[in-house]
């Protein structure tokens, strides 16, 4: 009896460590959803611009030691600021219709953007600071960890940020206007690529958040996980639904979850292997997405 | 003169990884889990040649048969989603394929020893070419001569029917569908045929390498593998021939002084070229252009 139970408080603690973690990814994920939102397109240089503005903060903890809160800060403004640049370079020139031609310059620009990081920290891996990692709470047999608990806060708050900026702006309008029809918003006056570059800033903004989020909670920052964290970020996207925000955030917490269980009981090699079928076991039954809806678009 | 006979087998491979995307961009889809063919390939002619010392000839065919197998698997679920989320599907299996070779070991005792796949020490004993005493210039031959193959074989398509039919998907899958033809059974036999020859090409970079280890086969291998088709448009097989000479030969070779600054140059030029040319560098007008100029009439202008 008692073993049983020790294993079960060992897996719940398990799946909840990982929910805790899925925040990072439903970051992501929402990142790449609200650009494919916006314009349909994929920007496959989102986690690497991401981990770059992470990088940018890492930079002011190690030369000016600044303080955790400044580290964040300046995370998200490097990313946002890569995130205009990459729409300019790789969407802004690239007629609209030409869906191919963007996917494969953004694909350039993430290598391109890896590459620079590889260069500048000599590929190896850094230590990121950690916050609160000495905090711990007990709830009955579980304990929380302070870090994990933080992570899942400013996730919250940065998704609260963005919906109030997406549903209470006359940003947020535009937006969704150009969104839902480029042409009849164009014809409002609105200017499109603005817009959409307000998009990239944002999400850009928010993917910093998570870059930095996901380099404390692991410790380190290396180049080794751009493209990891590129595929599950589109893997979230791709089971919440493309376009749907709470869909990422759900499908966020539960690859993170689902990560978490495998590597509990498979190990640290196999674990995103099963992240990768359940993105096949969605793809078969259920191709449109938890909260996606029933067209195809393209 | 090994070098260069080591760079055109290299070329030669990539041709073959360059012309399994092809195969699949005629109907118009694009996918990043060229890699990950190529890998089965890879693994699986190694394994047939080393661990079941098979003759390299029936073990590329095996390997091939094996990628293609995967491919019409992977072709069911992932092209029921198209364009985008194809994209995301096939560098999920890429992903997939590099992640299963990272965990496999597989080991057996030959001649007092162990030979096989070692998870992520990697393949290191293909040495099927060394011990049968093969020269140089009989690997660069034997490469060629599946190139040379495939690519006749693809050419003669594109100028029967199936080429018309993958074109059209292409085109237009509306219209496409409207004169009876099944998108599915397009896209899946094309993604079967590019799994094919990817199988053909990891088998051979397997042998003419002797060393394969999961990190040959990531998303980068993959971006390069549709960059070759996209780069040398898809007017012809030849574009991605002299896709693979230009990148291969001349800048991967030719920046060579550059060092490991060599790979941000490759993501800076897609980024360029994309800006510069979004469909591709050698497209309709190009090819038109080009053909005017040496002289060899140059058909019909295509439209702008």
């Amino acid at each position: 009896m008692s073993d049983f139970w020790f294993e079960f408080v060992e897996i719940t603690q398990t799946i909840g460590d990982g929910l805790f973690f899925g925040a990072t990814y439903a970051l992501i994920g929402i990142g790449f959803t609200l650009i494919f939102g916006a314009m349909g397109k994929l920007n496959m240089t989102y986690a690497a611009a991401s981990l770059a503005g992470a990088y940018a903060g890492l930079a002011a903890f190690a030369f000016v030691n600044a303080p955790a809160p400044v580290v964040f800060l300046i995370s998200a403004l490097a990313s946002g600021l890569l995130g205009f640049i990459v729409y300019a370079t790789c969407f802004r020139f690239i007629p609209i219709n030409n869906h191919l031609a963007a996917l494969m310059a953004s694909i350039g620009g993430l290598f391109f953007i890896d590459e620079i990081v590889v260069h500048a920290t000599d590929g190896s891996p850094l230590t990121f600071p950690a916050l609160f990692d000495d905090v711990m709470f007990d709830l009955g047999p579980y304990g929380v960890r302070g870090d994990l608990l933080f992570v899942l806060a400013m996730c919250v708050a940065g998704t609260v940020a963005l919906l109030y900026v997406l549903y209470r702006t006359r940003l947020g309008l535009a937006t969704r206007a150009v969104s839902q029809q480029d042409v009849a918003a164009q014809l409002c006056g609105i200017d499109v690529h603005r817009t959409n570059a307000t998009t990239f800033v944002l999400a850009g903004l928010l993917g910093g958040i998570a870059g930095a989020m996901t380099a404390s909670a692991v410790g380190v920052l290396s180049p080794l996980i751009t493209v990891p964290l590129t595929v599950k970020g589109l893997i979230v996207t791709v089971i919440g639904g493309l376009g749907s925000i709470p869909g990422a955030i759900a499908a966020g917490l539960l690859v993170g979850g689902f990560e978490n269980v495998f590597l509990y009981f498979r190990g640290v090699n196999e674990r995103d292997m099963y992240v990768l079928l359940l993105l096949f076991v969605f793809l078969v039954f259920r191709p449109q997405g938890i909260f996606g809806s029933r067209t195809d678009r393209d | 003169m090994s070098y260069y006979l080591g760079l055109a087998q290299l070329i030669g491979i990539h041709t073959l990884l360059g012309l399994s995307a092809y195969v699949l961009m005629l109907t118009g889809q694009l996918s990043l889990g060229q890699a990950g063919f190529f890998a089965i390939g890879a693994y699986c002619a190694g394994i047939l040649t080393v661990i079941f010392e098979l003759h390299i000839v029936p073990a590329l065919f095996v390997a091939a048969f094996m990628a293609a197998f995967f491919a019409f698997l992977v072709g069911f679920p992932a092209l029921r989603v198209k364009g985008l989320m194809l994209v995301v599907a096939t560098i999920a299996f890429g992903e997939f394929v590099r992640l299963f070779f990272f965990n496999l070991s597989w080991r057996v005792p030959r001649d007092g020893i162990h030979v096989g796949p070692d998870s992520t020490n990697g393949f290191r004993e293909i040495r099927y070419f060394v011990a049968n005493g093969w020269s140089a210039w009989e690997i660069t031959a034997f490469v060629w001569i599946f190139v040379i193959l495939v690519m006749a074989a693809l050419w003669w398509m594109d100028r029967s029917r199936a080429g018309a039919v993958l074109r059209a998907v292409g085109e237009d899958e509306l219209a496409a569908q409207s004169v009876g033809l099944s998108l599915t059974a397009v896209k899946v036999t094309a993604m079967t045929v590019g799994g094919f020859i990817a199988g053909i090409g990891g088998g051979l970079y397997a042998h003419t390498a002797t060393y394969v280890d999961h990190l040959t086969f990531t998303v980068l291998l993959a971006t390069f593998a549709i960059s070759y088709p996209i780069l040398g448009g898809l007017s012809s097989v030849f574009g991605t021939l002299v896709a693979v000479i230009f990148i291969q030969g001349v800048l991967v070779e030719g920046l060579r002084f550059m060092g490991d600054w060599r790979s941000i140059v490759f993501g800076l030029l897609i980024v360029v070229a994309m800006n510069l040319k979004p469909s591709g560098l050698f497209d309709a007008r190009t090819a038109y252009v080009l053909r005017r100029t040496i002289g060899l009439g140059g058909g019909e202008k295509p439209r702008a």
